[in-house]
Formats: structure tokens, C-alpha cells, sequence
């Protein structure tokens, strides 16, 4: 098993910044990344529930690698209307998910972090 | 100029010079003044001993860091030597110090020189830490002494510069090859010690279906003496057309296996690394890292990405190769071209060049379950046609014959070359290169070896 890079674990540090507060879980995928999951992330009163986890790969790739895509557990809107475009439903990491397509273009790998992303995501999510 | 010798690999510690600070070096110190600088290197396991991996280079200013020395001749000033190792020291890179000879095909260190690095290496090689040495060149020639820190000292087998023809410079020119009546005819062009260079070279075929099982073919029917098969897939009864001397019996095994198999019948003395894994598994890497070329005939960012942070931080020249049929949904199809890109240290790379997508790499990187749900164009097969792969397959492996044994005509020929065979076109593409790259520059990972950590 290798061990992530530096760039990884810095990375997964500014995850637990960004998110403080909340319960981070951070497994090795493997091949050199991890996976995380942020619990308990707010995304509004437009979903049931409004309070889920955020789940995504750092891989081994990164900070060359964007992070995409991104994994909340399964909502329903509370206007009963269906997700958008660039959401649906998957399995991630053997459990129920939605999956959230949101890449970055003209993406700047010192500048893109996986922390801001993600908050980018939840934003986004609760903006819908 | 007189055509320089071919020099096959040789064993024992080497150092390889990207092609852009080889001609700053060589610009520098074989110009008609007698002037100096210094190498920064990383440090790699390489195919036959331990490989000095050039990062950066640091010139002496003529007059301030380059003056008459104490003992007769001109040396490196006592500052610009402190700075460079303490440099070396900081960023755990090797110090070597570098100037030329006068001559051609044979260099070699003078009285004075030697005497200089005994006063002056074992207390240098106490501050860095690191290894520490000398080179000395000629246009055609390098002879090197180096000083570990452990204390031993070392002599240098060989300079290596990946450029348009691939550059092995020695203290004298290798002695004559010995003839192999297998490969006369082909030993008939490339010489004799140009077989003898295939036979000792370590190369890499990365991605083993349509373009690959060409290249692994006419690799080992040329007599290169060992190659790392790279591949996790197994063979479809729909790769059957493409993939060469393959049968029905084959589909279900794994694309390693039927590549081995085709080697030893091409070549049963070609030495075979078959690794079943995806190029970025680190199995995968380690092996790719001792290599003294790579092919890159896989699809995907991830292998672009690996192979390209290969090129880079080991030094480990590259040739790119893919076959691209634009096709419409409606069957429009739009201009075909197959490239032969290569990938050199230090001169531009695949990132430099967009040829990898942030976000694609990203999708590639997920385990095999996910990654089809994670796309973000869903992924229908590409069309692939036996005679467009080896179209650019031949290109390929004749560049790269070509470039060992030392056969281009322009030394600085590192063009790409795009064939478009619908309007028979065939166009030259420069290599560009970003400043700030993080994997092609001295500020990026150039040449940091195993220092910069593999998987990377
Ligand atoms: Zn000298
Ligand atoms: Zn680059």
C-alpha cells in the first residue's frame, strides 16, 4: 500500500480546516489517493434532509487531477421536483448516493484545492 | 561536424542531461573562453547502476565566479562553490562541477583537475551530504568523477542526453561491437554497435492493443534486449483484428501474456517484465522508472498523466503515439491523423501541450466500478483500424532506432509528426512549453528522482 503524497495530505488537512467542526473520514483508495467524506454538511432547506455527507477521491493524481465528481447521500427535494442535470443517482463506496457533475474549467491546480471545491459544491447544491 | 560515435549502454553510474540545459552547458563551457558551472542532480535507480538525474544548472560568470586558480589554471571561485553546495545540500541534490577539454572523441580529467577535487570534495561532500563531483566534456566525450558520501569514489560510465539522436558520451568511444549474424542486414545500417546499443536497451510499451502489439512486435524482432510490458486488459474477441499473430484462442487472456508470447517467438532471447496492472499502480511505476524509453500506446489521461510525470522527474524520454477518427454521432467522419509525439525531458510535455484534461484525469483515477458512472460524456468505442495503428506505430519505432544509433540528420529535431492520411498530409509540430510547468521546468520535478518520491 502506498502512502499518499504530501500534496494529498495537505490537501485533506485544508478539508478538515474548511469543514471545522465536523467528523472528516479519510480511507486510502488504493492506488495512492484517498477517499474522504465530510458529515453533516448543511445544504439547505430546498432538500430532505438538509443535512447530509460529501464525499469525493483525492487521487493519486492530484493537485493535477480536478476532483470530480463529487457524492452526497440520497435527497429528495422538498418542492417534490426532480434534480437537475448534473446530478443522479449512483452507488459510491457501496452505499446509495447522488453524484454531483461539476468540473472546473481552465482549472488551476495551485488555486483549485480540493477544500475550496467542495465548499464550491455545497454552495452550489444549496443553491439549487 | 564528424558524425559521433555510438557508444551502447554501458554499466555503472550515469548521469543524464536534459536536452535544453545540455545546450546552455555546452554553449557555456565549449565556447572559446574557458568557463565553468555547476549541475544539480536528483538521484534514480536506473536499468544497469545508479542514474544522476541533471534539474538545474548554474552558470559561473566569466571573471567573477570563474578566476585564475590558486594552483595554476582556472577554477570555480570559492563563493559561487559554497552557494552551489549549499544549494545542493538544501534540496538534497547532487553538486557537479562542470567544464571542457579541448578535443573530440576522447576526454579525460587532467593532473591539476584531479588534484583540485582531492583538496577539495571530501570536505564539500561533507557539507552537502550529497554526491559530489566533476564532469569534464568534450563535443563528443564526458568523463566524470564522482565522490559518494560514504566516502567511496566513482567514475562516471557514461553522459546521456535524450535528444533528436540520443547522445551516450564516454571517456573514449566504445570499442568495436561484435557482430551478430541474426541481424546482419538490419546490422548493416545500424552498425554493429548500433545492434549492440539495441540489445542493451530497457524499454517500455505501455497499453498492449492495437498500437502496442505492433510496437512490442517490431521492437523485439529489432533485438532490443528487454522490454516491460504494461497492460491490465484481457483480449476481446473485438480486438482480434488489430491485435498482431493474435488467434481466437487468445480471447480471455490477459494482453500481457499474448504480447510475452509474441516477443519470445519474435526474439527468444528478449528478456520480458510482464506487469498486468494499470500504468499508475506502483508496481507499474517502479518498473517504468528504470527504463531507457517508453511507449506510450495506451488511451486515457492516466496513462498520459504517469508516463509524462516519468518523462519528467526521471528523465526517461517518451514517444507518445494514438490515433485519432473524429466521427459525428451521424457518421460524418472529419480529418483522420495518427501522432507520434515525443516526449523529452525538460522540453515542453504532454501538460504543456494540453494533450491531458484535469477532469478526465480525475474520472481515469477511479477504481473500474465507478469510473463509467462517473463520466462526464458517456464513453462509446472509438473506431480503430489496424492500418492507421500501424501507420503510426512504424513512425514510432523508427524515430526511436533512428535516434539510439544516432541517424537523424538534425540533432535538435524534436518535432512531433502528425500524419492526416484522408488528404495524405504529414506535418512537423514543435514541442511548446510553459514556463511554469509544474513537471517540465527546474521549478517543477524535473529531474528529482526518487528524491520527488514514486508513485509521484
Ligand atoms: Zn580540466
Ligand atoms: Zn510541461
Amino acid at each position: 500500500m502506498t502512502s499518499p503524497t504530501p500534496a494529498i495530505a495537505e490537501a485533506v488537512e485544508a478539508v478538515r480546516a474548511q469543514f471545522a467542526g465536523h467528523p472528516v473520514e479519510v480511507v486510502p483508495d488504493g492506488s495512492g489517493g484517498v477517499y474522504v467524506v465530510v458529515e453533516q454538511v448543511e445544504i439547505g432547506a430546498a432538500y430532505v434532509p438538509s443535512m447530509t455527507w460529501l464525499g469525493f477521491q483525492i487521487s493519486a493524481a492530484y493537485p493535477d487531477a480536478d476532483i470530480y465528481p463529487h457524492y452526497v447521500g440520497p435527497l429528495t427535494r422538498t418542492d417534490g421536483g426532480a434534480h437537475g442535470q448534473a446530478i443522479q443517482s449512483v452507488t459510491w463506496q457501496d452505499k446509495p448516493a447522488l453524484q454531483i457533475s461539476r468540473r472546473s474549467n481552465r482549472r488551476d491546480p495551485n488555486i483549485d484545492s480540493a477544500a475550496l471545491k467542495a465548499e464550491r459544491i455545497r454552495k452550489w447544491l444549496a443553491d439549487q | 561536424m564528424a558524425r559521433r560515435p555510438v557508444n551502447p549502454p554501458a554499466t555503472g553510474w550515469s548521469l543524464t542531461i536534459p536536452p535544453k540545459i545540455w545546450d546552455r552547458l555546452s554553449d557555456h563551457v565549449l565556447g572559446s573562453a574557458a568557463r565553468g558551472a555547476v549541475l544539480l542532480a536528483g538521484l534514480a535507480d536506473g536499468p544497469r547502476g545508479p542514474r544522476l538525474l541533471a534539474r538545474e544548472l548554474i552558470l559561473a560568470d566569466e571573471g567573477r565566479d570563474y578566476i585564475p586558480g590558486e594552483f595554476g589554471h582556472r577554477a570555480l571561485a570559492p563563493t559561487f562553490v559554497r552557494d552551489a553546495v549549499i544549494r545542493a545540500r538544501d534540496e538534497g541534490l547532487a553538486y557537479i562541477a562542470a567544464h571542457a577539454h579541448l578535443g573530440l572523441d576522447h576526454v579525460g580529467f587532467s593532473e591539476i583537475d584531479l588534484a583540485s577535487h582531492e583538496r577539495g570534495y571530501p570536505s564539500l561532500s561533507q557539507i552537502s551530504g550529497q554526491v559530489v563531483g566533476a564532469l569534464v566534456i568534450t563535443d563528443h566525450a564526458a568523463a566524470g568523477d564522482l565522490w559518494l558520501p560514504d566516502g567511496r569514489r566513482e567514475e562516471l560510465a557514461e553522459t546521456i542526453i535524450p535528444t533528436g539522436n540520443l547522445l551516450r558520451l564516454r571517456s573514449q568511444p566504445a570499442e568495436e561491437g561484435r557482430p551478430d549474424s541474426l541481424h546482419d542486414r538490419q546490422a548493416r545500417l545500424l552498425g554493429d554497435l548500433g545492434q549492440e546499443t539495441l540489445r542493451r536497451l530497457r524499454v517500455a510499451v505501455v497499453g498492449l492493443g492495437g498500437v502496442g502489439s505492433i510496437l512490442v512486435e517490431e521492437l523485439a524482432r529489432l533485438g532490443v534486449g528487454e522490454l516491460v510490458l504494461i497492460d491490465d486488459e484481457t483480449v476481446e474477441e473485438t480486438n482480434l483484428p488489430r491485435l498482431v499473430a493474435s488467434g481466437r484462442e487468445d480471447i480471455g487472456r490477459l494482453k500481457t501474456e499474448v504480447a510475452a508470447r509474441n516477443a519470445r517467438r519474435a526474439n527468444p532471447d528478449v528478456r520480458l517484465i510482464e506487469i498486468a496492472r494499470r500504468v499508475e499502480r506502483p508496481e507499474s511505476l517502479e518498473e517504468l522508472v528504470r527504463c531507457d524509453w517508453i511507449f506510450l500506446a495506451a488511451d486515457g489521461d492516466a496513462a498520459r498523466h504517469w508516463v509524462n510525470g516519468t518523462v519528467q522527474q526521471y528523465l526517461v524520454p517518451a514517444t507518445q503515439v494514438g490515433v485519432k477518427v473524429p466521427l459525428t454521432p451521424q457518421g460524418d467522419v472529419g480529418q483522420i491523423h495518427t501522432a507520434t509525439r515525443l516526449v523529452l525531458p525538460g522540453s515542453g510535455c504532454l501538460w504543456c501541450s494540453r494533450l491531458i484534461d484535469p477532469t478526465r484525469l480525475a474520472v481515469d483515477m477511479h477504481p473500474a466500478g465507478e469510473r463509467d458512472a462517473a463520466q462526464y460524456v458517456p464513453g462509446v468505442p472509438a473506431p480503430s483500424v489496424i492500418t492507421l495503428n500501424t501507420l503510426a506505430a512504424g513512425e514510432a519505432v523508427n524515430h526511436f532506432v533512428f535516434a539510439v544509433v544516432g541517424l537523424h540528420d538534425e540533432e535538435n529535431d524534436h518535432a512531433s509528426v502528425i500524419h492526416r492520411p484522408r488528404t495524405r498530409q504529414r506535418d512537423l509540430q514543435e514541442p511548446r512549453q510553459d514556463p511554469t510547468c509544474r513537471w517540465c521546468t527546474s521549478t517543477g520535478r524535473l529531474g528529482l528522482g526518487r528524491k520527488g518520491s514514486t508513485p509521484f
